[in-house]
């Protein structure tokens, strides 16, 4: 298959293998960080880390937006949900996201309209068939998704479709590194970078990552080549004592990101002074809101919303899972009260999430028996 | 095209995007409908944010927009 077949190839896939074994250093502990968690479920998928010598450790950064959206949001979403009259929409995966007294798809069952939409597009168009009813659009995800939230808000408006609103939940990918690199909790040699937020955003906003924590940083693709290869130039910037921004994925990720879908972001969206994430906490300037143009369109200017800060149960360690501090496995509940089918945090949730990637691949079993 | 399945990955709310083929062009609307290259089903895409496209062009889709045109390994 096009731009596939190239990226899967086996025996391709065992010579990077070799070269990263060339460029280890015996007794030297090396961690990387897989930023997205897109990364992450290719890694589990194809069994990338099984391709690596034993100290080379990928630690699974908060790169999945579902698994770091706190539960205080989801309460607020689902007070939306269930006013008269209301049509929820929202992507897949987040319908189960657990609140404080349910999910979303929870307020489904008790009567609440709340719909799965692939795009904000047939959120847009569902208020255009429904010109009577209220549609909110619950906007989550990185600088990946918030340009098509941006281009349907800005269609909303150019079409004249005054029920179309939207709850904005979007956050930037840079605070939380940030945050993350300030940690004390955690020591990091390296990054895996977000391919597909840079397509949007470029490699440059990454430079800080070298220049100011002299961590070297390689932008990837998803592709089980594309990962490998990512890692095997992380390990060569260490071993030749070099440090910066290099792209993987120049396939798809100019350095300087997509101009026009910045612009539209700009136009439609502003920092908010702070934003609670799961597990990380309040970061400043770390997520996005309306500007005051689209005022007229947001969700939580027209109907209040709690906005509650909610405590994570005492049994998740989702907060530990996302910083890279344990790994899924090392959880309480992990496999046993929280699975896919029955979730108890948010990393369980989306195929995207650590937890969620170890236990469809059968990563749990595996560490058990070597246990 | 599956959402929020563990073997394919979320297209939607996670930091992935899929490679898609434009097949027809609607150029007053700024949509196209494209075929997933390397898997099955179909979509309709935005593509305000790559400019004009073409019959055969190959675009990183995501959340319905397209973000970029795929340059080929």
């Amino acid at each position: 298959m096009k731009f596939v077949d190239e990226f899967r190839d086996a025996e391709l896939g065992r010579v990077v293998s070799g070269e990263i074994l060339n460029l280890v250093e015996p007794g030297r502990h090396y961690k990387v960080m897989e930023v997205c968690g897109g990364h992450t479920h290719s890694i589990y998928k194809y069994g990338i880390d099984d391709l690596l010598p034993e100290n080379v450790e990928l630690v699974h950064g908060p790169g999945c937006p579902v698994c770091v959206i706190p539960m205080g949001r989801v309460d607020d979403g689902i007070v939306l949900a269930k006013l008269p009259g209301v049509i929820f929409t929202c992507f897949g995966d987040m319908m189960r996201v657990p609140g404080s007294n349910g999910s979303l798809l929870d307020a489904k069952a008790e009567g609440a309209d709340v719909r799965m939409v692939y795009s904000p597009l047939d959120a847009l168009r569902i208020a255009k068939r429904n010109p009577d009813r209220e549609v909110i659009f619950f906007a989550i995800g990185f600088e990946t998704t918030a340009p098509s939230t941006a281009l349907t808000l800005k269609r909303a408006k150019a079409e004249g479709v005054p029920n179309f609103l939207c709850m904005c939940n979007h956050v930037t990918i840079v605070p939380p590194l940030r945050a993350l690199l300030d940690s004390p909790d955690l020591r990091l040699d390296g990054f895996v970078g977000p391919g597909h937020v840079s397509t949007v955003v470029g490699a440059r906003p990454f430079e800080f990552i070298p220049a100011d924590y002299g961590k070297p940083v390689v932008i990837s693709g998803f592709e089980p080549l594309d990962v490998l290869q990512s890692v095997q130039m992380i390990l060569g910037q260490l071993t030749e004592g070099r440090c910066m921004v290099e792209n993987q994925y120049k396939r798809v990720v100019p350095y300087d990101g997509n101009l026009r879908a910045l612009e539209i972001m700009a136009e439609v969206f502003e920092p908010r002074p702070h934003f609670e994430w799961r597990g990380l906490g309040f970061i400043s300037h770390s997520a996005l809101a309306l500007t005051e143009a689209y005022a007229d369109l947001d969700a939580e200017r027209r109907h209040s919303v709690p906005g509650v800060r909610v405590a994570d149960p005492k049994a998740c360690q989702c907060g530990e899972v996302l910083k890279g501090v344990i790994k899924p496995w090392e959880c309480k509940v992990f496999g046993t009260a929280c699975t896919p089918e029955r979730p108890i945090g948010t990393c369980m949730v989306s195929p995207e999430g650590a937890c969620a990637a170890y236990y469809n691949y059968g990563r749990y079993a595996r560490e058990r028996e070597v246990v | 095209m599956s959402s929020c399945d563990h073997e394919a990955g979320c297209i939607t709310c996670g930091d992935t995007a899929v490679e898609m083929t434009v097949v027809r062009v609607d150029e007053a609307r700024g949509l196209a409908l494209c075929a997933v290259t390397s898997g099955e089903g179909s979509e309709t895409v935005e593509t305000e944010l790559v400019g004009p496209v073409a019959p055969g062009d190959e675009l990183l889709v995501h959340a319905g927009t397209a973000l970029q045109r795929v340059a080929g390994p």
